[in-house]
């Protein structure tokens, strides 16, 4: 794909000399360069190696290579029960490592055909704090594209910001990433005390965070120059590819599975998609920071609609029972001591579930033999298909366009490599 | 993997073919033979219906009530393994009303059943706990207090009995009764007082009391052997066949990073049905104790290059003198490959005149499992042996007269080596004595070259039974130490005697072995195993 | 919710293209004879009734003592009419080859890349068909089921627990 906006006045320099546009200057022979870029680079973030050919400053081809930071998700999960595979979630988008915990439960309950009796408070928490966690990416992502344009002071916003969120996310469950907060038929436990002022504030300081970012970044020449019409994915591109989430709402593709798809309660808050229609860098970041207001209207309205209730469903042959029982009866004993050395007893059967993940359409695989643990436990990483378009769209660009195109494409390594 | 004799199809003239009857069970009709009980059809089709006091191998009481079902046409449900089928018989075993009774039976069972999973042995493969997760959800509605009592009853030399646990299923009673054939358990008080015990006078101690733990639903008997060892979850089934005697139960060993916990048997309804002997279940012990771990020549432990050079070295200085010079000596509890290995190095390569076999010594035995000869190949080396084969008391007078001057000893059980002062078997006149064994002895002191054998445990092959029968065994663990297969050894040493026999494994061996001798011409190797983690095997039952 | 895909698959391919359909857990799936992948899946792109413009997944599950041992696995949506399908192609343990679907969506290129890294089934034309999470000198297929999960590859140093 070339790129066809080039920087206004270009001028030939030959042998140190500036000379017009229209000097017919013979061409120099030039060799393509093969240069390395990764593993380790601060802007290769999550490490991917990108083994490019370049003329000049201009890539002729590039190999993208991933899989550094493979850890044998699939492999551990056949040998794991279905409740030990939450830590594994945690670690695959690791910036918002809720929304991996909702999109496994789901899929695991569809298996066992609970969807429907998960308790309403449970349904919320898990939007509440699936947004939160979608905040968290976006956050993350657009802070560090800018810092690698130079942008530090936008960096350092973003993560004040993001910090706050992850305080809570700390009283909630206990760790800002580790979080395994969800169990397969609910929520390990219910939201702390105070939870919802505490998140009502911290949305409104973090509306003013975004203002602030909105006035250093969108019209700021530097950072346009270098985002705009650089990298564009077309909306053909994304239905080759299998690109959703942001990266294809940026290109006029509305496809949200929130809204064509809704899961837990999203049908009953009034929220928008944000649609893009070039499809380049700018658009990208564009839709992500609008995305964050959209979470954060959801969050609103969820703190204002939740009710109390169970957290978790009733059933003491998928959710351990309370310790009391546990310790005075014998069926209680017998039922956590199952769970926790069998495994819920998932009949056999496959599903593919799919949620909204911060970088699209997060699926899982699900394929069950009747025992405690998984047969195949396969995730659809969405920004592995993200990432699959990188070499053809890098080819054409120069160096310093792969730092933004890479950047916000919001390749996270955990969930791209697994 | 056992297999049977070679079998011919019936001659015509046969007796006629079973009589069926059509049984519609969950809304699906089936084919049954007359006479099969009802429990095991709904089974068949894969009804999963839970029990604990019937077996297959026993008769059955019907106390539990674990297993009624619902059949059209009678007013109450019926206990399925009391009944057999008959014909047009309607059953539902998944009904509400068949799973509401079945959830009270199991509540009825577990209201007065002890807390005691996280310190009970049966935890894991509890059949009670089983039950309760696929049939009962719900949780107590009782106060808690239960029925005390004696938790610790030494019922005699190999089981220790929680009364607390016990689930009144009568299980263990009619194994003694009509498995060992003596009348040593006794249930006595009634309703939830009952107790189980010995019956007056007597003690838990036939030959076959640790089947008891094995049919015990839940952890009421265990056996003391076993006891706090290990856990359930944490062993790996892998099948096998006991070599404790002639008989060849089919068993899984159960074991754990390398170690065997205990032998279970396996069923196999020509052998052992479902039933082992005790000391058959002891014999995982001597796996682990006493075992050639490393090559030893003159007495220090060496590398197997050394070891093999040096036996190779002694061998071939006798040998030089001729081949009547050497000495062999089989042992029946080699596998059948072990056995195959030597025959064709002995025999075919080196020529030798000599040879003889050794073996445990005669035993008890009795009418139900236990076979005399305790020795697992006797069937297989005297067929492999094909009449060359002379007896030890040959080989102790071959060695007065120094008619050998070297012997190769291939498994030294029941080779009885006498002191320097006596002359039971003078080995020490002898100018080579290489010896493969599993365990340091009197013979491996002995040796000049001591090798270490891989154990029945450790090696996949296959063992002949009195019935003539070819059972596979398969490799729980790995080796102890260095050691290696008897037939790799064999074809180490014989490339370096310059004998072209070269096996590359165990599967090897048995196809050369099964196509030229006849006892074996029916026999499979079969497929290799994945050991079967006991954790996810939803309970042996 | 997506049965009309399958119908306009039984009413299309009734050549003994379509050796299975069912739905479970409200996922419609079908089973393709190993041949007609690419045909099957072309036409579910291009048919105006069932229209999967977007390529979702493409994993591979093995089913170890099941003939044929491997399943490759599909998975289609299409973002117009809302509906989604799972195909499985079932791939024998001796030849573990079908047809590539690059020239159907491109972005099935990495997808198969992984599916030969970690199952080992190859794709026919593939333009680049190499390993993409493990490195080159990685020996075997690590997510089969006969891999063991310890087992040491040549490049690594034993550690306790390690097979070799």
């Amino acid at each position: 794909m070339d790129n066809t906006l080039a920087p206004p006045q270009t001028r030939r320099v030959v042998m140190g000399i500036q000379e017009p546009q229209d000097f017919d200057a013979p061409e120099l022979p030039t060799e393509p360069l093969p240069l390395n870029m990764g593993p380790s680079h601060p802007a290769m973030h999550g490490t991917v190696r990108m083994v490019l050919e370049v003329e000049g400053e201009k890539i002729s081809s590039a190999d993208v290579q991933i899989g550094y930071l493979h850890r044998c998700f699939e492999k551990e999960s056949e040998f794991a029960t279905w409740t030990q595979v939450f830590p594994y979630t945690d670690r695959l988008n690791y910036i918002s490592p809720m929304l991996n915990n909702v999109g496994y439960a789901m899929a695991v309950e569809k298996l066992l055909g609970i969807t429907n009796q998960i308790p309403e408070r449970a349904q919320y928490i898990r939007v509440i704090v699936g947004e939160m966690s979608r905040i968290t990416d976006h956050m993350t992502c657009l802070g560090a594209s800018a810092m690698e344009l130079g942008a530090f002071t936008v960096f350092l916003y973003m993560l004040k910001a993001r910090e706050w969120l992850f305080e809570l996310i700390e009283e909630v469950c206990g760790a800002r990433l580790t979080v395994s907060y969800l169990r397969i038929g609910g929520c390990a436990w219910d939201l702390p005390e105070g939870f919802a002022e505490k998140l009502r504030s911290i949305l409104e300081r973090s509306k003013g965070v975004l203002a602030e970012v909105s006035t250093l970044l969108d019209r700021n020449r530097i950072f346009r120059d270098r985002l705009d019409g650089i990298g564009v994915v077309t909306q053909q591109d994304c239905l080759q590819y299998g690109i959703t989430g942001p990266v294809a709402r940026s290109t006029g593709l509305a496809y949200d599975v929130r809204k064509d798809a809704p899961y837990l309660v999203y049908d009953r808050f009034d929220f928008d998609v944000p649609v893009g229609s070039v499809g380049d860098n700018f658009d990208r970041y564009a839709v992500r920071v609008e995305e964050m207001k959209q979470s954060m209207r959801i969050l609103e309205q969820a703190l204002q609609q939740i009710q109390p209730g169970p957290v978790a469903v009733n059933d003491p042959r998928i959710i351990l029972p309370a310790k009391s029982e546990t310790y005075n009866s014998i069926e209680a004993m017998i039922a956590h001591f199952k769970i926790i050395m069998d495994g819920i007893h998932v009949p056999p059967g496959e599903v593919y579930s799919y949620t909204e993940a911060g970088n699209g359409e997060l699926g899982f695989y699900l394929v069950s033999d009747g025992t405690g643990r998984p047969w195949k436990c396969r995730v659809r990483p969405p920004c592995f298909a993200a990432t699959a378009i990188l070499p053809e769209l890098l080819k054409g660009l120069f160096i310093a366009d792969i730092v933004p195109t890479f950047g916000l494409m919001n390749m996270i390594g955990g969930e791209c490599d697994r | 993997m056992s297999t049977g004799p070679v079998t011919t199809p019936p001659a015509p003239g046969a007796p006629p073919p079973v009589e069926t009857v059509t049984v519609t069970i969950d809304g699906k009709t089936h084919q049954f033979p007359k006479g099969t009980n009802l429990l095991e059809a709904c089974n068949a089709t894969g009804a999963n219906v839970p029990f604990f006091c019937y077996h297959p191998g026993l008769s059955s009481p019907a106390v539990c009530r674990q297993c009624l079902v619902e059949v059209k046409g009678q007013p109450k449900p019926v206990p399925s393994c009391y009944t057999p089928v008959a014909d047009k018989m309607e059953v539902a075993t998944a009904s509400p009303k068949t799973l509401d009774v079945r959830r009270q039976m199991l509540e009825f069972t577990l209201v007065n059943h002890p807390i005691d999973c996280p310190i009970c042995d049966k935890a894991g493969e509890c059949m009670l706990q089983k039950h309760y997760f696929d049939w009962d959800g719900k949780l107590a509605r009782n106060d808690g207090i239960k029925v005390k009592k004696a938790k610790v009853v030494d019922l005699g030399p190999t089981i220790v009995l929680d009364q607390e646990r016990c689930i009144l299923c009568t299980r263990c009673i009619r194994v003694c009764d009509e498995v060992a054939g003596v009348h040593q358990l006794e249930m006595s008080k009634r309703g939830d007082r009952e107790l189980l015990g010995v019956a007056p006078g007597h003690k838990l101690d036939n030959p076959y009391s640790l089947n008891t733990v094995d049919v015990c639903p839940v952890g009421a008997l265990t056996s003391k052997d076993f006891r706090f060892a290990m856990r359930a979850w944490e062993l790996y089934a892998t099948p096998s066949v006991c070599t404790g005697c002639a008989t060849g139960c089919n068993t899984d060993v159960h074991s754990s990073r390398g170690r065997i916990y205990r032998l279970v048997p396996r069923v196999n309804e020509k052998v052992n049905k479902h039933w082992m002997c005790d000391e058959g279940r002891m014999t995982y012990k001597a796996v682990h104790t006493d075992r050639l771990a490393a090559p030893m020549s003159e007495g220090a432990a060496v590398e197997w290059d050394r070891a093999l050079d040096d036996a190779t070295r002694r061998l071939r200085t006798v040998l030089d003198q001729g081949p009547g010079r050497l000495g062999v000596v089989f042992n029946a509890t080699s596998p059948n490959e072990d056995l195959y290995a030597l025959a064709k190095l002995a025999f075919d390569h080196l020529g030798v005149g000599k040879a003889y076999l050794a073996g445990r010594d005669q035993g008890w035995s009795d009418k139900i499992l236990v076979s005399a000869d305790k020795n697992p190949n006797t069937a297989g080396a005297f067929a492999i042996g094909a009449g060359r084969l002379k007896t030890l008391l040959d080989l102790a007078n071959d060695l007065k007269s120094g008619a050998i001057g070297a012997l190769l000893v291939v498994g030294t059980d029941g080779v009885l080596v006498g002191d320097k002062a006596s002359a039971t078997m003078p080995l020490d006149k002898l100018e080579a004595l290489v010896v493969l064994s599993t365990h340091k002895n009197a013979v491996t002191q002995a040796a000049h070259v001591a090798l270490p054998l891989a154990g029945w445990a450790e090696l996949d092959g296959t063992f002949t039974n009195k019935l003539g029968m070819v059972q596979r065994v398969h490799a729980a663990i790995p080796p102890a130490g260095d050691a290696l297969a008897g037939w790799d050894i064999l074809s180490h040493l014989a490339h370096k005697l310059g004998a072209t026999m070269d096996f590359q494994s165990a599967k090897a061996v048995f196809t050369e072995a099964s196509s030229k001798l006849p006892f074996m011409k029916g026999a499979e190797w079969g497929r290799g195993v994945r050991p079967l983690q006991l954790r996810f095997a939803n309970s042996r039952g | 919710m997506s049965q009309n895909v399958l119908e306009r698959l039984k009413a299309q391919f009734t050549g003994g293209e379509l050796l299975d359909t069912g739905s479970q857990h409200g996922d419609e799936w079908a089973r393709i004879r190993r041949d007609a992948w690419v045909t099957v899946a072309t036409f579910l792109r291009d048919d105006p009734a069932t229209k999967m413009e977007m390529f979702t997944d493409l994993t591979v599950v093995d089913r170890f003592a099941t003939e044929p041992r491997f399943d490759v696995v599909l998975h289609l949506y299409s973002v117009s009419l809302k509906q989604r399908v799972r195909l499985y192609a079932g791939v024998p343990e001796e030849d573990p080859t079908l047809e590539t679907l690059v020239p159907v969506w491109a972005g099935a290129n990495w997808f198969e890349r992984e599916a030969y890294d970690l199952y080992g089934v190859r794709f026919k034309g593939h333009p680049d068909l190499r390993r993409i999470l493990m490195y080159p000198e990685f020996v075997g297929h690590p997510l089969r089921k006969d891999y063991p999960k310890e087992k040491r590859q040549p490049l690594v140093r034993r550690q306790p627990g390690s097979v070799d």
